[in-house]
């Protein structure tokens, strides 16, 4: 993820948007997406894992010290996920995460939480259009402005 | 503080093989393990304003000793703490004595947390809690960018010095998240903005007691305590945990979920 | 199993790695270091410390301690006696010395020794050697 991350992605505007999928579901929907050819914006780096719940919020703070400018999280409809209570894990988290990144000051627009199936194509195709442009509105994340500056930090 | 010292007198002959308190020495206050009735160290018996992790020390002790039993001198966070190590299996509750303390008014308003004293008090009045928001209110109050950029300036005088980690009573994880080099690079001061800082007070969240141990504890003067009772306030108010507080419910970021759990997100 | 004795004590001291001297209290848990803590009270450190005063017990105990001489044997370090480390080390300052003056020496102090073998350290470089280049691992 790191190396990819760190080359130039076919972003057309620049703007970087990370979407952790969940493999039953959401990740399943992004590729129905896909196959029925539906339109949405490139900006988007999917990474599967098999269940939003394992996804720790070190994995989103990573993200946006890495340079994304916006971090999606997208997994099963409550009841349905495929190992029965992780997305209860993945709600009650980023409930603490988002709220956390907002004290200190990261524009709550930059993270989302969606719940897709797999039969949800046209539904993955519209969160990625709409967050998309949530996040664009937004322009680049602070954190990756500051990095990029290399502010002054001395090395040890 | 001849009633500590009745007290102590008095679990060492039945209920505990130790007593862990504080004394004084050459003019400072420690924290000291008296296990005699007749030991020198009872005479030196002292509470003073100075505080330590006494929780953090009894879980080493109960660790170290699986056969002894303890008592332990307890304020109101004191107590938090034992109470919330032991549902994250820390600490064996029945090898504990707990000897409540009760924080005095002065003790109380520069401290600001919510309950300045224990369940049980055997020593010192109960006083109403200064709750301090002042600096979490200060925060709110700006916007975004101006948000981060006041952050960053607080986190960029740390020198990494882990004091914050070290000295909180609810820190015990044998591979710290703050060693791991994908998160937080070595070599780097002050850390990265604003890694090193927010993944402490995410794993803060539904696990200080705000004893404010970490802000003391700070070379840097960084409002710690404020950033995570701002967790805490999170924690309370997003998933109605409060940490330290019940002996047997769990925090909800310990366990996958029940149906009530998601009754109360958004 | 026979049951351990209760054994646990702080002990008042100084951090020896800078000049600050901040105040800690070191862990003795069943007659081993085991931790460090603050001194909260402490008139300098005021219950603060840096990294090193954190860890400065961790040394004493570390399984990465020399518990013998040893020297460098076609590339590889191996175990000897003083004798024979102390005839090396004697012959290779003196013959430095002699070839290429005193200020070829340079002396390291280390704050992990106690102020008497560092105060031997320096009179080895002023006298017996003659120089001055006398510095502390506090500076690196």
């Amino acid at each position: 993820m790191m190396a990819e991350t760190s080359n130039e992605t076919s972003s057309p505007d620049g703007i970087r948007i990370l979407a952790f999928l969940c493999n039953w579901c959401s990740y399943a929907g992004a590729d129905l997406a896909g196959v029925s050819r539906l339109q949405y914006p490139a900006n988007v780096l999917d990474v599967r894992v098999m269940c939003t719940g394992t996804i720790s919020p070190y994995f989103v703070i990573k993200a946006f010290q890495e340079g994304m400018d916006g971090v999606l999280i997208a997994g099963c409809h409550i009841g349905d996920c495929h190992y029965l209570k992780g997305n209860y894990m993945t709600a009650k988290r980023f409930q603490v995460l988002r709220e956390a990144l907002r004290f200190l000051g990261l524009e709550e627009g930059r993270l989302r939480l969606e719940w897709v199936s797999a039969a949800e194509g046209e539904k993955y195709a519209e969160v990625i259009r709409s967050f998309t442009e949530e996040v664009r509105a937004l322009g680049p994340s602070p954190l990756r402005e500051r990095r990029e500056a290399g502010a002054g930090a001395v090395k040890a | 503080m001849s009633g500590l010292k009745e007290i102590i007198r008095e679990k060492l002959g039945n209920d505990a093989d130790a007593f862990l308190c504080l004394k004084s020495e050459d003019g400072a206050v420690l924290p000291v393990l008296i296990s005699d009735v007749g030991s020198p160290d009872l005479e030196a018996v002292e509470v003073g304003e100075a505080r330590y992790p006494l929780p953090k020390i009894l879980a080493g002790l109960l660790a170290a000793y699986p056969d002894k039993r303890f008592a332990v001198l307890v304020r109101g966070c004191d107590e938090r703490a034992v109470i919330e190590l032991s549902k994250l299996e820390q600490m064996d509750l029945d090898r504990v004595v707990m000897v409540g303390l009760a924080c005095t008014t002065e003790e109380a308003e520069a401290c600001g947390c919510p309950r300045p004293y224990p369940n049980d008090i055997a020593l010192g009045e109960k006083v109403e809690p200064a709750p301090g928001r002042e600096i979490i209110a200060e925060v709110e109050s700006l916007a975004d960018r101006e948000r981060m950029e006041w952050w960053r300036e607080q986190f960029s005088r740390c020198i990494k010095c882990y004091g914050c980690r070290n000295i909180c009573p609810m820190c015990f994880c044998k591979d710290c998240s703050l060693e791991n080099p994908h998160l937080v690079e070595p070599g780097v001061i002050p850390p990265e903005f604003p890694s090193f800082h927010i993944i402490r007070a995410l794993d803060m969240a539904g696990r200080c007691i705000d004893c404010g141990l970490c802000e003391e504890a700070c070379p840097a003067g960084i409002p710690l305590r404020s950033l995570y009772r701002k967790m805490q306030e999170i924690m309370a108010d997003k998933l109605g945990y409060r940490a330290g507080e019940s002996l047997d419910e769990k925090s909800p970021l310990s366990f996958l979920g029940t149906e009530a759990d998601l009754e109360k997100l958004e | 199993m026979a049951e351990k004795e209760l054994s646990y004590r702080l002990v008042p001291s100084t951090c020896t790695y800078c000049g600050t001297g901040c105040g800690v209290l070191l862990e003795v848990m069943g007659g081993r270091l085991a931790g460090t803590l603050p001194q909260k009270d402490h008139p300098v450190s005021k219950g603060a410390l840096c990294i090193k005063g954190w860890s400065c017990h961790e040394f004493v105990h570390s399984p990465r301690r020399l518990t013998r001489p040893m020297v460098r044997r076609d590339g590889e370090l191996v175990e000897t006696d003083w004798e024979t480390a102390l005839k090396m080390v004697a012959e290779g300052l003196a013959r430095t010395r002699d070839e290429h003056g005193p200020d070829a020496v340079g002396f390291f102090a280390s704050a992990r020794c106690t102020n008497e073998e560092n105060y031997l350290l320096q009179k080895l470089a002023r006298v017996v050697i003659g120089t001055n280049n006398v510095d502390h691992c506090a500076r690196l």
